[in-house]
């Protein structure tokens, strides 16, 4: 486990996003508009809903012969003339990296935008060796100078203001720079560029690996991807062994969704298909190649409630129509991943201890499902989850208490149907305006954030007796 | 740190646990990737025109700037786009590789021209050339494949064909022939899976880009800007031998 311990409580964590004002507008605005921008995409694309369903069983398929795909993949890589490295932890992957940079002499590291990177915490690692870490994406980048996280899966510094960006690159440039994403654009392109040019090791996530070619592919629209796999003289790929596809004709049906699911491109601008290292008649192209495969809690999900998120392809579509995300946004969930997913994936990196309280925060509506390009279960999951969390006694006592006098009640036939019109009667003083907003004592802890619906003037029960009474 | 056989033996023994699975297919691979290449190359060529008027509207959807010209035209046209950029130095893949010599055209124009070599690079001049690329204004590449459907420019990286002659300078001009168009996705499947065909692959270069219009970020605020790391301006020369 390589996460952080998280000190302050969802509850609170929560509540500090929901009184930011600015994160508020900035969290609707981006995700309102991926949101109109998917939609979009697949409206004009008729073969969209098909090919969802192809991309979600290659996957399927894939993880039921994973085994021979990873040894496919690695054979291939090799065969091109780069390393493949096995890494059981995050702290295995980052001891293989370093060790790299050091054999290498590696100083500095430029790095193109990976969530398998993050979840790692490899540039405290490289930096705490010597190595400088450079995140190069401009949202990677921005969040790196302000110390920070990402909040968002493909749109890392969504969370900031063009003032607060302005402000972190004036301080990093000792001096003035206008509140201009134009201009910040222009900054950051001339700084990075020095950058590339000047780093030993190139360190990379992968979208997919193709186990038939031993190719990885890179989907960038700025183009740091491309800077990062051919300037500097080493190229080390860190990926999930769930990332690997068994050939390019399976490749490019997922081309064909993710663009379209993350932000509503039908490409992105840069797909770079990478093949070891470069060849002796190329003029560029590092001359070493390594890709790290990662298992980090992957692999025990194969057989676990957590398969499906093996799904996953990390396009954000979820993050963006969740109504808990689009409330708190990404820091709040306290974790690298965040968001429906994120819940999935913080569980399957660190137990489900780690989602006692994350595991409640959604409220089960299935838009993430309706938005995953490969249809992942996320509703289901979560449910299973919780019942996890139940089961090793991680929820408060009276919850537990409450639910499980619930549970014997609803199994009494005779004692539940006297629970209508005695509940109609304890109600009473507590019902405003139909619903039921303050409840005394503990119950008050269920009151406090949601009202309770109060039980019907007539139950169900109630009127279906009516009704049979009506017809025989 | 844990070996190859290790790391795939626990996911063996996970696989041997799962029960009740559905059953799945991946896609179906060409059984002669090379042959139903050809086959699909002959369709194509027929219906090239619509292809291209396709490319045209979702390349420029993209922010990329069209031109057609004839093969004596490009050195010309060439030559146009440099001076309306002010470039002073222009990379251009081996002559060779782009099927066209627009160096005489473009140095009488006084615009610095270097050409690519096809040669073997020493490690000294390999340096010198990535300077070169690194300090042009304007890199000039061919193209494998047009992709209709989504306005992209697909090429693989090779001697002579430098992966960063479409990246480093901020303005990218691609040249292309009716031969490269194809219409889907899924067609580029195809071509992906002949290339990778046989024994040959191996000796191909270590890249294969997909280029879909200039670069872009909308990283601070969503605001869209062109060319943070890439190029700003991708045009795409349609060359037409009629």
């Amino acid at each position: 486990m390589s996460e952080p311990l998280i000190t302050t409580p969802l509850r609170e964590r929560a509540q500090q996003a929901l009184g930011d004002r600015f994160l508020h507008e900035a969290l609707d605005i981006a995700t309102t508009k991926f949101i109109g921008l998917r939609r979009e995409a697949f409206g004009e694309f008729p073969d969209g809903e098909r090919l969802r369903d192809r991309a979600r069983d290659i996957k399927e398929a894939t993880l039921q012969r994973l085994d021979e795909h990873l040894e496919r993949l690695i054979d291939n890589v090799e065969r091109r003339g780069g390393h493949v490295h096995f890494a059981a932890t995050a702290d295995e992957a980052r001891d293989i990296i370093l060790d790299i940079a050091r054999r290498t002499g590696a100083r500095m590291a430029v790095k193109s935008k990976s969530m398998a990177t993050e979840e790692i915490h490899l540039n405290e690692a490289l930096a705490a060796a010597g190595v400088m870490p450079v995140e190069t994406d401009l949202g990677e980048y921005i969040i790196q100078l302000a110390h920070e996280r990402p909040s968002h899966i493909i749109a890392p510094a969504i969370h900031k203001t063009k003032g607060q960006v302005a402000e972190l690159f004036a301080r990093e440039l000792k001096r003035e720079v206008a509140a201009d994403p134009e201009v910040l654009t222009r900054i950051a392109r001339a700084e990075l560029r020095e950058k590339f040019l000047e780093a030993d090791l190139g360190i990379t996530g992968a979208n997919f690996a193709v186990a038939d070619t031993g190719t990885v592919v890179l989907v960038t629209n700025e183009g740091n991807g491309r800077m990062v796999t051919s300037l500097p003289r080493v190229h080390v790929a860190v990926m999930g062994v769930e990332k690997v596809v068994p050939s390019m004709t399976d490749l490019m049906v997922f081309l064909s969704v993710l663009a379209k699911s993350a932000t509503g491109q039908k490409l992105s601008v840069y797909t770079t298909l990478i093949q070891g290292p470069r060849r002796p008649q190329e003029l560029e192209g590092p001359d070493e190649f390594h890709l790290v495969l990662l298992d980090n809690g992957r692999i025990a999900q194969i057989a676990g409630t957590l398969r499906e998120a093996l799904y996953c392809l990390r396009c954000g579509a979820c993050l963006n129509v969740c109504p808990v995300y689009r409330q708190i946004g990404g820091h709040a969930y306290g974790y690298t991943y965040p968001g429906p997913i994120g819940i999935l994936l913080t569980a399957m990196l660190n137990g489900p201890r780690s989602v006692k309280e994350l595991s409640h925060a959604s409220s089960l509506c299935g838009a993430c499902a309706d938005a995953c390009p490969v249809r992942i279960d996320i509703p289901r999951m979560l449910i299973e989850l919780r019942k996890e969390v139940d089961e090793t006694k991680l929820a408060p006592w009276p919850e537990r208490v409450v639910f499980k006098a619930f549970a014997w009640l609803i199994r009494q036939p005779p004692l539940y149907r006297l629970g209508g019109p005695l509940g109609r009667l304890l109600q009473r003083p507590f019902v405003r305006a139909g619903r039921i907003g303050t409840l005394p004592l503990f119950f008050g802890h269920w009151t406090r954030t949601r009202d309770l619906p109060p039980v019907a003037a007539r139950t169900f029960q109630e009127r279906w007796a009516a009704l049979e009474r009506e017809q025989p | 740190m844990t070996t190859r056989a290790a790391f795939l033996g626990r996911i063996r023994d996970e696989m041997a646990k799962t029960r009740g699975l559905f059953p799945a297919t991946t896609a179906e691979r060409p059984a002669r990737p090379r042959e139903r290449l050809e086959v699909l190359r002959r369709e194509l060529i027929e219906r090239w025109p619509q292809s291209l008027e396709r490319f045209r509207a979702e390349f420029e959807r993209v922010g990329g700037v069209f031109h057609r010209a004839r093969p004596g035209d490009v050195p010309a046209l060439l030559a146009r786009i440099c001076r309306e950029r002010d470039a002073r130095s222009v990379v251009t893949w081996d002559a060779a590789e782009l099927g066209i010599d627009a160096g005489p055209v473009l140095a009488s124009a006084g615009v610095d021209v270097h050409a690519m070599p096809r040669a073997v690079p020493s490690a000294p001049e390999r340096q010198r050339l990535r300077e070169v690329i690194a300090h042009a204004d304007v890199g000039v590449t061919g193209v494998d494949l047009a992709i209709a459907e989504t306005g992209t420019l697909v090429m693989r990286s090779a001697a002579g064909r430098p992966r960063s002659t479409s990246l480093l300078p901020p303005c990218h001009v691609a040249l292309f022939e009716r031969g490269a168009l194809v219409e889907t996705l899924a067609q580029v499947g195809i071509a992906l899976e002949a290339w990778h065909d046989g024994a040959a692959a191996d000796t191909e270069g270590a890249v294969i880009n997909f280029i879909t219009g200039p670069s872009r970020t909308a990283d601070i605020e969503l605001t869209l800007t062109r060319g943070v790391h890439g190029p700003k301006e991708v045009h795409a020369i349609f060359v037409d031998h009629d």
